[in-house]
């Protein structure tokens, strides 16, 4: 189970507060910079599939680029079944989540019965959990974002991929004609505990394969494998199946499947609001 | 007053004529009397020990914060006004430095594991007026500039973090949440376990970018050790509304106000101490008492009363006790004076009972306190002793039958 020893500074229910209006606000803002985004991206669409393919960039960070979009796979919403081995046991979760393909996520769990109703909202670099056994929500600091959640190795930066581009400076570390390697190094002062991050994707349509986290001994503590991608009308190639495994000593391993998915969806700004973490939310 | 004087030599000069007996009776009380100082001695210099740990390891000699912050510390309730609050207690008679912290709530981590602890943003160049931390990093060095990072060694093993290694800081600060990752620059050792797996340094701006706080959540002050309580006190006066200097005692807390108990817990054993030692000055006066019951005889013979023989025989146990007491408070304030000057306490105890210590911020050096009170605890071995020889042999020569007692073999 995640574990979340920091106490929140002043009052978390002011800031809650504060948080619901501040999420009307800027929902219009949203609405028009995801319709922004869309009309963009159907210009982009337009140029086809091919005319992607085609063009892959020669710098890093734009192929980080075009991998996290590939990775985020944009709006979705979906099903996914979630396997947590551990030595001593393992767990299964069905999960529902529905994403706005930005910086935004609602994860709600609906089996096993003993953990159906805890939901998680990702909403930029917050992030907020809701524990319906005491009827409350919590905003998390950061390192909520990097912790597996429901005692998973999977983390919302696993699936997001922000870090990657926020966090790291990438340089092309090994490229051939069906793959690229990208070596992600960390920034000065960057809040994060590996040494570097190798990420490979195929060629040339950029597809995420695997992103290996090494330690600052250049050893590999943690696995993220993707697979079956599936193919969008956009031309993005998305991973369906995320495989975790953590190479450090007594490690697990996660495997989640996306289930039921629907890509390309623009879910409305009251889906990610603490309301719906706490009720859910249907359209 | 003739009578009562002749009494009192006739009693100072029984005691050299039995010196053997005498010895024995000043050594007993030599020795309990010598037990009593050092089980003082040691309890309070073990006491000030952790005292003087705390303030030098874990909390200040001296805190200067709001009473806000005192009674909740979170960082909301920062001190305001930093400089003005230093310019006030900096005036204060017996500060010698003033140096600002910030204390966060933060998580720690690692490829491998993470903690939460106190990361406390400190001023580099002032720290080490107020701290010994500073001087017990065994590994690396103190922070230099914003960006580094000192950890306790015993939590830095937990998450298995190396010298020149970066290790990731989470906050939830004032403005929301923040993180940040800082080098591994030292490593703190100092054989205390709440020290070692608890501390952490920050440099102070990073430690105000994370909190979001501008000021500082306590201004350290260094007083001279045994001054903080006074120090503090006459600081507070000089502080704005809302903002006061807590000394050591008051920095812990509920720890102190435990040790308090403590120490007073502590006054039956010293109580047995004497007990003892009264027990055995009577028994030693019975013995005499029986072997002198001819002596006695002849005595109440010549003409002396019952009465002044009785008070002699309590002079003669007041008098030996007084000599024993004496002796053994030479012997026991040279004792505590050598265990003041010399720290030979603190390695034995560490050595022997280390593991049981490590939970309280006692470092490697222990001395013994040196206070004239002791003096009124071993003074109740003289009273006991004059009550106990008041209570049995002094009835027993009272009852004594001038002829018989003559009869009595030797």
């Amino acid at each position: 189970m995640t574990t979340f020893p920091l106490p929140l500074f002043g009052s978390s229910a002011a800031r809650i507060a504060r948080l619901r209006v501040a999420a009307v606000r800027t929902a219009a803002m949203r609405t028009a910079a995801v319709r922004a985004a869309a009309v963009l991206a159907a210009v982009l669409v337009a140029g086809g599939a091919l005319a992607q393919e085609a063009a892959v960039p020669a710098d890093a960070d734009a192929i980080v680029d075009r991998i996290v979009e590939n990775l985020r796979g944009g709006g979705q919403r979906a099903t996914i079944r979630m396997t947590v081995e551990r030595d001593d046991a393992t767990d299964r979760y069905v999960l529902e989540t529905i994403g706005d393909g930005d910086e935004r996520a609602l994860t709600r769990v609906v089996a096993p019965p003993n953990e159906a109703g805890r939901a998680f909202l990702v909403d930029g670099s917050e992030l907020f959990v809701y524990a319906p056994r005491v009827g409350r929500s919590l905003r998390l600091p950061p390192s909520g974002r990097s912790d597996g959640f429901l005692g998973s190795d999977l983390s919302y930066d696993d699936l997001a991929g922000d870090e990657l581009r926020d966090t790291y400076d990438a340089a092309i570390a090994e490229r051939t004609d069906d793959r690229v390697v990208v070596s992600l190094v960390p920034r000065a002062g960057a809040a994060t505990p590996y040494g570097e991050l190798r990420l490979t994707a195929r060629l040339p349509d950029l597809t995420p394969l695997e992103l290996t986290y090494l330690d600052q001994r250049d050893a590999p503590v943690k696995r993220l494998t993707l697979h079956d991608p599936r193919t969008l009308e956009d031309g993005r190639t998305v991973p369906t199946r995320f495989e975790v495994v953590d190479l450090t000593e007594g490690g697990g391993r996660t495997i989640a499947t996306w289930e039921d998915a629907t890509f390309g969806v623009e879910p409305p700004d009251r889906c990610f609001t603490l309301e719906a973490l706490e009720t859910g939310c249907r359209w | 007053m003739n009578a009562a004087l002749a009494t009192l030599k006739l009693a100072w000069r029984s005691l050299f004529r039995q010196r053997l007996r005498t010895a024995l009776l000043i050594a007993v009380v030599a020795y309990a009397t010598l037990s009593i100082l050092f089980f003082w001695g040691f309890t309070d210099g073990f006491l000030n020990a952790i005292f003087q740990g705390q303030a030098r390891l874990v909390a200040a000699p001296v805190a200067v914060t709001t009473e806000a912050y005192h009674a909740d510390p979170d960082p909301v309730h920062a001190l305001a006004g930093l400089d003005d609050v230093r310019r006030a207690v900096t005036a204060v008679p017996g500060v010698r430095a003033a140096t600002p912290r910030l204390d966060v709530p933060a998580l720690l981590r690692s490829p491998y594991a993470q903690r939460g602890a106190t990361l406390r943003g400190v001023d580099p160049a002032g720290e080490s007026a107020v701290s010994d931390l500073p001087d017990a990093i065994q590994d690396g060095r103190m922070l230099e500039a914003p960006g580094e990072l000192v950890l306790g060694a015993d939590l830095a093993e937990t998450l298995d973090v190396r010298l020149g290694e970066r290790v990731a800081v989470d906050v939830a600060a004032v403005g929301g949440p923040a993180a940040t990752g800082l080098r591994l620059v030292g490593l703190i050792d100092t054989g205390i376990e709440a020290v070692d797996a608890g501390t952490v340094l920050a440099h102070l701006a990073d430690a105000r970018a994370l909190a979001g706080v501008d000021g500082a959540t306590e201004l350290a002050l260094d007083v001279p050790r045994g001054r903080e309580a006074a120090v503090a006190a006459a600081a507070s006066d000089r502080l704005p509304e809302g903002v006061r200097a807590y000394g050591i005692l008051d920095q812990m807390g509920e720890l102190a106000r435990g040790l308090a108990a403590e120490r007073v817990s502590m006054i039956p054993i010293g109580l047995l101490f004497s007990l003892f030692g009264a027990i055995a000055v009577t028994s030693s006066l019975v013995v005499s008492v029986m072997e002198r019951t001819r002596e006695f005889g002849v005595i109440l013979a010549l003409g002396l009363g019952h009465v002044r023989l009785a008070w002699m025989v309590v002079l003669e146990a007041i008098l030996g006790t007084l000599l024993g007491y004496g002796v053994g408070a030479v012997l026991g304030y040279a004792l505590l004076f050598v265990l003041h000057e010399v720290n030979v306490l603190g390695p034995l105890f560490t050595g022997v009972y280390g593991d049981f210590l490590s939970g309280l911020a006692l470092g490697d050096e222990i001395r013994a306190d040196v206070r004239l009170e002791y003096l009124a605890y071993a003074g109740v071995t003289v009273a006991l002793a004059a009550l106990f020889a008041a209570l049995t042999p002094a009835r027993r020569v009272a009852r004594l039958v001038p002829a018989e007692a003559m009869r009595a073999a030797e």
